[in-house]
């Protein structure tokens, strides 16, 4: 393994990605399901968690560009049709784009705005949630397809990701429900309305955390038992070895266990608060371990020749450029 | 229609990194870039019966190669001879193909400015195929124990037509499926 390809702007990219994909995959559930024809109602307590959405895409897109070798020429990402990323780009282009115009209906201060795109809120909320959920699988899709990659070829990947986003969408939903500057909006049928939302996502969330905890160490413990021997390396890294402590204290315990029991001991100051946001830090753990396990079979001697090479800030690499070889 | 394959024959590779070397000198590589490193396990077996080999790679030129499809730029792309190749011009440099490749032969040079960078990999010396038509690459025109054969696989009369044809080869990973166009001849006494 010659160095890490992929370091933390991918691993941020991927769960600012996943969590707005959920918030707005959840969003339009709640409106355009679970209370079907209370949109009138609901939209300004969702109008917040929009927002927050929209600003982890934006984020997690700037990332990812970041992470670029020639950010300027990111518009080639979308000159081909068969590259996963491409679809990927696509995806948070449009949820981005009806994300915003979902939120533009309840910008308190420019009418104009709220005028035009008022009629158009279920639709663009729909359009958002549909792409939000295509975010929230391509996530993990995308690393699941590169399989020189022992512990990420496997489609537990894409269902642990897609859980976990959807997890993490119910924490920052319930942080952010009903938190917005047009309270012109906001009625008391609103709040009630968020309330209602409130309590359905506590209970969808203890049941994705139960999920996602199965998921993920069904994955993680079938790869140490029956994986190739990379992928039981790399597994042992998480159980045994180097990434045991960020991977049961943080991931497994302070991820999904903690808040689990927070949620389940009832609605308190710790399920309503605590809890959402260990759910949030355990899915950018989990993405950070995940990249960070990106363990390739390596080729007869290949690490011997790697580890034996100069590191990139060995002095005399750089004494040709500074002149000073002689 | 032409395909270009190598012929590695690991019996007659000293471990000289003659190869490695001439590839660098011609394309020019930053310090952190090789594209053809020459691997070994190191001394192999007891006293005295010990032994040495060595595994030059390069870019295997798969025929199904994981690297092309998965670019979004269109910029990873394969010849109808089979070459692999980038345009740098296409590159944005999103490291998609070097996570994708399951041989490790691309690589991104960190000693370039930051915003500057784009994969590189081996093309079989394109640039120097097409300038001089009927020329090898470097670095089988360097290799002075004539470990390395090039050639089109589609012509029964040239030499690695003739060697894949007559002698034992493997390939490298055959599992994954990328049907890989660098053949090794195994080492004495079959080790591979």
């Amino acid at each position: 393994m010659k160095r890490h390809y992929w370091t933390s702007p991918i691993a941020i990219y991927l769960f600012l990605g996943g969590l707005g994909g959920g918030i707005m995959f959840l969003a339009w559930i709640m409106s355009a399901f679970v209370f079907a024809g209370q949109a009138d109602v609901l939209g300004p307590a969702l109008a917040g968690p929009m927002f927050i959405a929209l600003l982890c895409l934006a984020l997690g897109c700037f990332f990812l560009v970041f992470e670029l070798g020639q950010p300027p020429v990111f518009w080639r990402v979308f000159t081909t049709a068969t590259a996963i990323i491409k679809w990927g780009a696509t995806m948070l282009s449009i949820a981005m784009f009806f994300n915003l115009f979902y939120v533009l209906a309840y910008v308190p201060w420019f009418p104009v705005f709220e005028n035009f795109f008022m009629p158009f809120r279920a639709f663009n909320l729909g359009v958002a949630g549909i792409m939000g959920l295509g975010i929230m699988i391509y996530t993990g899709v995308m690393l699941s397809t590169l399989k020189a990659h022992s512990f990420w070829a496997t489609p537990a990947l894409p269902i642990l990701f897609t859980t976990s986003a959807t997890s993490t969408g119910c924490a920052a939903i319930s942080l952010s429900l009903g938190v917005w500057p047009g309270s012109v909006h906001m009625t008391m049928a609103s709040y009630l309305g968020a309330v209602a939302i409130h309590e359905v996502l506590h209970v969808v969330d203890i049941v994705l955390v139960f999920v996602e905890i199965g998921i993920l160490l069904i994955m993680v413990l079938s790869f140490l038992g029956s994986g190739t021997r990379t992928a039981k390396r790399a597994a042992k890294r998480w159980v045994s070895g180097a990434y045991a402590g960020w991977f049961w204290i943080g991931m497994i315990g302070f991820g999904l266990v903690i808040p689990l029991c927070m949620y389940l001991s009832g609605v308190s100051a710790m399920s309503n608060g605590v809890a959402p946001v260990l759910v949030l830090c355990g899915g950018l753990l989990l993405r950070y371990l995940c990249v960070w396990t990106d363990d390739r079979q390596p080729l007869p001697g290949e690490e011997r020749y790697y580890n034996k090479l100069p590191k990139s800030d060995a002095q005399f690499l750089h004494a040709w450029e500074d002149g000073d070889l002689y | 229609m032409t395909r270009n394959v190598m012929v590695i024959d690991l019996r007659r590779c000293v471990g000289c990194q003659s190869c490695t070397v001439a590839c660098r000198t011609w394309n020019d590589l930053p310090m952190d870039i090789i594209y053809n490193p020459v691997l070994t396990e190191g001394v192999q077996g007891d006293w005295p019966n010990v032994h040495r080999n060595w595994l030059p790679t390069l870019c295997m030129h798969c025929e199904n190669p994981e690297c092309v499809p998965c670019c979004p730029t269109g910029a990873s792309q394969q010849d109808e001879d089979g070459t692999v190749w980038v345009d740098h011009t296409k590159c944005m440099g999103c490291k998609v193909c070097v996570n994708a490749c399951p041989y490790g032969m691309r690589d991104v040079s960190h000693m370039v400015p930051r915003f500057d960078q784009y994969v590189r990999k081996c093309t079989f010396c394109r640039d120097r195929r097409q300038n001089e038509p009927g020329k090898d690459p470097y670095c089988v025109q360097t290799c002075h124990q004539k470990a390395r054969i090039f050639g089109d696989i589609e012509d029964p009369n040239s030499e690695v037509s003739k060697l894949i044809n007559s002698v034992e080869t493997f390939r490298l990973f055959e599992e994954l499926g990328t049907n890989p166009q660098i053949y090794y001849i195994p080492f004495l006494g079959g080790h591979r």
